[in-house]
């Protein structure tokens, strides 16, 4: 690892301002950035903590859910309002990896990371969600499924940074996510599928077996959908549980209460 | 209160004692060498080879060495400044302590970079740049009985073992070691059997996963050299050391502190070497300790193929089985040969066979070096008999059990090395096990993409022979009780079970005993901890140990015109006419043997015999080939229990470190010898949620009348019949029949696609 410089600004515009640098990188929970120093996959000379921003918290606004940036996913998990109003989301976070990293992980770090096997961006993206961004130009939102361009790649510009999620109410709609892993059962996930059904028209969002979150058109467009071998299994075997889970998947929302 | 070192009433031995150093674990107090920090301690990082096989032609250090705050970096001839011959091993001497001419896998050590900033001696290794001519390299065990690639130009046998001397200098070839057995003629009887089934299985390459890496410090000044290290065989570590450098072995002192896991990983010689080394090459303190991701690179589990053949009668009684076993150790033997033998002999099952062939072979190939894990190769081994077996008594229609229960062998009959079975309690397992596994209840069979099954394995160990154990017990002048002994608490529980021991037989409580952490300077010579040999070989020289003492105390009342009930204290008070003065009483164990002959047969193969049998309930999932196991139930013969607690979580523990090797555990490499899954992010064990809901653990009614108080090991015996069982039940829902380990859900899938 080589050595790098710390910073805790205190607020934001300190913060967008401290990674005003090829080499500065902005940790929130730190779970996958310090794995992949380690890894001498990424190599800082400046990481820029946004602990000291006052970046947490979880609000009903006008009947969405408003969560700081720097909230922990398990903070989140243990909302009583998450409970209440977003079941699948609390659900979801039950098997998100490890409660270790639950604990420290926050939910920007998890929505800016890009890895396409983590858990809530599919469902995010199909919850209809929305982040707000920060940059030295100033704020913009955008849907959280626009955020992805590929594997490891997001459209979030150098020094931009998510402040802010947005879910809108569920209403009458009903969601599951399902994810399968082929190893132990704290695996990063093969696949994972969000479907959120508004009455019977389904969204779908297919993660993990695809470099990035995809949505599906249609239930039949499964086929069609280009996915890779790897570490996990097979093209052919994938999407044989994208088959299954994705019927999995519509059939538990259906049966959701919400 | 009672005082804790006042005579006691309460048995020691057969109490559930809580560990002894649990209040020091969990208050983060256990000492472990990853926290020892040396006063101008250097941290050494190791640069690694990036090819499979081939000639080091240049090895480019410079601008490491120019890197700010990079004390030294050292190459394959520097280590030769120190030892000329820097090659180690416990079979064979053919490990360089780092490369010299040339790599066989990738990620050998090379090359090692000294500084007292370890983020700076990683960033050097970066820096490191080496030059190779590369060679053809094989990595399948069974190629590598004929393959044109040879991992090295000649065999290296340690003089250690008598019978691997022949070896000595063979050229082109990999084999390291064939192993032999004969009994009878297995040919003729197959000819003559009237059924006959040949099936071939194999197993995978898997790491042993240590929470606590591996790690090493070394400490020297111009005559002596103290190595604290996590090591299961700090002994082994002394002579090995003394050897390399031509020393005494009193010049060299090995401390061993607690161990974060073992599994086999911390055998022999790892880093040890390296870091003496290094601290005498820089006249400073080093430490080299690996990450999780370099342990890969350093000591794994053997892959293994195995071709079993068996003649049956119609009636289903076994009469002939020929074993053919590679085992793939990798480019280094480590203990291979050893598992390719100690193991070998066991390969047609704990079962009564009158004409049985084995051969058994350790390969060398361009792969990481292989070792012992847990089992010591019995694993591999049950996994294919089996198997083999459940499939020979399904195809001809007769229950697994009845199947097994007819061919047992039976107390007194002879296994394979014509050794006579005695204190192995095969059938009381097999029986308790169809009892917990409700086997003569039909189980429910399930619906939909949801199908279940059950299955059930049994398999042996003979402990390794011929190794011994050495143990002192200090009575102290207020009556307290104090073990020195070199055995390895890596986790196992064994200086709650030691003290047990000693307490039983000087009656104080088991509480009250300290037990000495393995030193040489201190501590008596024990050959190591492994094989689950410990309970019986250490256990029964403590317990010699503390009778020596005991006498000691007895004759010193005789003496003293004491009562025989006197106080302990007493007795030194009137000794010594003060509190002074202390008695050590010695032990010294080692079981009989007798070395096989040419044809693998002997009377006396090894001193207790190991028995483990597994059941499991599984529910498939046919759409996607999942299987999950719903209930695991591990029957053991242990002989008694010292400590029924530690027992049970001894063997709850070993069958599921196996369920990962018979789920989803396994090293990737791709066609180069790179390994793609060096993290723990890709290669995964199990978790607390893969663990199955409903697990039972048993042990039987047993004893080991040559064990301590008629106890034996446990550390292993819970891993032999956990993938087998599990093929089994696969095979009892849903009718097919995985060969080879990993059983993914793909594998499932691809073969239910298949049918």
């Amino acid at each position: 690892m080589r050595p790098f410089e710390l910073l805790e600004p205190r607020t934001l515009r300190e913060a967008i301002a401290a990674l005003d640098s090829e080499s500065a990188r902005p940790m929130s929970g730190g779970t996958a950035v310090m794995l992949m120093m380690k890894a001498g996959v990424l190599r800082p000379s400046r990481l820029v903590s946004l602990r000291r921003l006052g970046l947490e918290g979880i609000q009903i606004k006008e009947n969405s859910l408003s969560v700081g940036a720097m909230t922990t996913l398990r903070a989140l998990e243990k909302s009583e309002v998450v409970r209440k109003g977003w079941p699948v989301i609390a659900r979801t976070l039950r098997t998100l990896s490890n409660v270790r990293v639950r604990n420290v992980a926050t939910l920007g770090g998890h929505l800016a990371h890009g890895d396409p096997h983590m858990d809530l961006p599919p469902l995010l993206s199909a919850l209809g969600a929305t982040v707000t961004i920060a940059g030295a130009a100033g704020e913009r939102t955008s849907p959280v499924e626009a955020l992805y361009r590929g594997y490891l790649d997001t459209t979030l510009k150098s020094g931009e940074l998510i402040t802010r999620v947005e879910v809108p109410a569920l209403g009458r709609k009903r969601a599951a996510y399902l994810k399968c892993t082929t190893r132990s059962a704290d695996d990063w996930p093969a696949l994972g599928v969000a479907v959120v059904l508004d009455g019977d028209k389904p969204t779908i969002v297919v993660s993990a077996a695809t470099d990035k979150p995809t949505r599906l058109a249609s239930v039949e467009a499964a086929e069609g959908l280009q996915i890779e071998s790897d570490l996990h299994g097979s093209a052919a075997y994938k999407k044989q549980l994208l088959r299954v889970y994705l019927k999995r998947a519509i059939d538990e929302a259906r049966n959701a209460s919400h | 209160m009672k005082r804790a070192t006042q005579a006691t009433e309460t048995p020691q031995v057969g109490r559930s004692v809580p560990r002894l150093e649990s209040w020091l674990k969990v208050t983060g107090k256990a000492e472990y060498v990853h926290n020892l920090r040396l006063p101008g301690m250097l941290y050494g990082k190791i640069f690694r080879s990036n090819i499979a096989h081939g000639r080091i032609k240049r090895i480019d250090v410079s601008a490491a060495q120019a890197l700010a705050g990079v004390y030294r970096v050292v190459t394959g001839q520097d280590i030769r400044k120190i030892v000329p011959e820097p090659y180690y091993g416990p079979a064979f001497h053919d490990q360089p302590i780092l490369a010299l001419d040339k790599v066989r896998y990738v990620g050998e050590p090379v090359a090692v970079v000294l500084a007292s900033d370890p983020h700076v001696a990683e960033e050097a290794v970066h820096l490191i740049s080496a030059e190779y001519e590369e060679l053809p390299a094989v990595y399948d065990e069974v190629e590598a009985m004929t393959s044109k690639a040879i991992v090295h130009d000649a065999l290296k046998p340690a003089g250690t073992f008598p019978d691997l001397k022949y070896l000595k200098g063979k050229t082109n070839t990999n084999i390291a070691l064939d192993f032999r057995l004969r009994r009878g003629d297995a040919g003729k009887a197959l000819k003559g059997a009237e059924r006959v089934f040949e099936h071939r299985f194999r197993t995978q390459q898997v790491m042993h996963t240590p929470l606590e890496p591996l790690v090493s410090v070394a400490e020297s000044t111009e005559r002596s050299l103290t190595i604290h290290t996590a090591s299961q065989s700090p002994s082994f570590v002394r002579i090995e050391i003394a050897r390399l450098l031509g020393w005494p072995e009193n010049r060299i002192r090995v401390r061993v502190p607690f161990l974060g896991g073992g599994f086999g990983a911390k055998l022999y010689i790892k880093l040890e070497a390296l870091v003496a080394v290094l601290s005498l090459l820089t006249k400073k303190p080093v430490k080299v300790s690996l990450t999780m991701e370099e342990q890969f690179f350093t000591i794994t589990k053997h892959a293994s193929t195995f071709r079993i053949r068996s003649g049956v009668t119609k009636g289903g009684r076994l009469v002939a089985r020929d074993c053919e076993v590679w085992w793939n150790g990798g480019a280094y033997a480590d203990i291979g040969p050893r598992v390719t033998q100690k193991s070998g002999f066991t390969a047609p099952g704990p079962y009564d066979v009158q004409d049985v062939s084995i051969d058994s072979y350790a390969l060398y190939t361009n792969l990481p070096p292989a070792g012992a894990l847990r089992g010591f190769g019995i694993p591999q081994l049950v996994w294919a008999y089996e198997s083999h077996t459940d499939m020979i008594a399904r195809e001809m229609g007769i229950d697994p059990i009845e199947f097994r229960r007819k061919n047992l062998l039976r107390e007194g009959r002879p296994q394979a090395t014509g050794t006579l079975m005695k204190d192995a309690a095969l059938e009381k397992v097999l029986e308790r096990l169809s009892v917990l596994m409700s086997w003569e209840k039909p189980i429910e069979r399930g619906s939909g993409s949801i199908r279940r099954g059950r299955g059930i394995a049994i398999g042996f160990k003979a402990c390794i022979a011929n190794t011994t154990s050495l143990a002192a017990v200090n009575i102290n002048a207020d009556g307290s009780v104090t073990v020195y002994t070199s055995c390895v608490d890596m986790g196992q529980g064994s200086d709650t079970a030691m003290a047990q021991i000693a307490a039983e037989v000087l009656q104080v409580a088991a509480e009250s005993v300290t037990v000495v952490h393995s030193d040489t300077d201190v501590t008596p010579f024990d050959m190591a901890t492994l094989g689950s040999r410990s309970l019986f070989h250490s256990g029964n020289a403590v317990k010699l140990a503390a009778e020596d003492a005991l006498q000691k105390i007895v004759q010193l009342k005789k003496e003293l015109s004491l009562p025989a009930d006197a106080a302990i204290a007493d007795v030194f008070r009137k000794k010594y006419g003060m509190r002074a003065g202390s008695v050590t009483g010695t032990g010294s164990f080692i079981p009989p043997y007798t070395p096989p002959d040419e044809n693998g047969q002997t009377d006396n193969a090894t001193p207790f015999w190991m028995v483990g049998a597994s059941g499991v309930e599984v529910e498939v999932d046919t759409e996607t080939g999942r299987v999950k196991v719903t209930r695991l139930v591990n029957v053991a013969d242990v002989g008694t229990p010292i400590n029924p607690r530690v027992v049970e979580t001894q063997l709850s523990g070993g069958a599921i470190m196996q369920l990962g090797f018979s789920l989803f555990e396994k090293m990737l490499f791709d066609e180069g010898g790179q390994l793609r899954n060096a993290s723990l992010a890709e290669y995964k064990i199990p978790g607390f949620l893969d663990v199955p809901e409903n697990i039972i653990n048993e042990a039987v009614v047993a004893e080991q009348r040559n064990g301590p108080f008629g106890g034996k090991g446990v550390g292993e015996t819970a891993t032999f019949g956990v993938s087998p069982a599990i093929a089994n039940a696969i095979h009892d829902a849903v009718g097919v029949r995985l060969t080879e380990l990993p059983m993914t859900p793909e594998a499932v899938f691809m073969a239910l696609q298949k049918k």
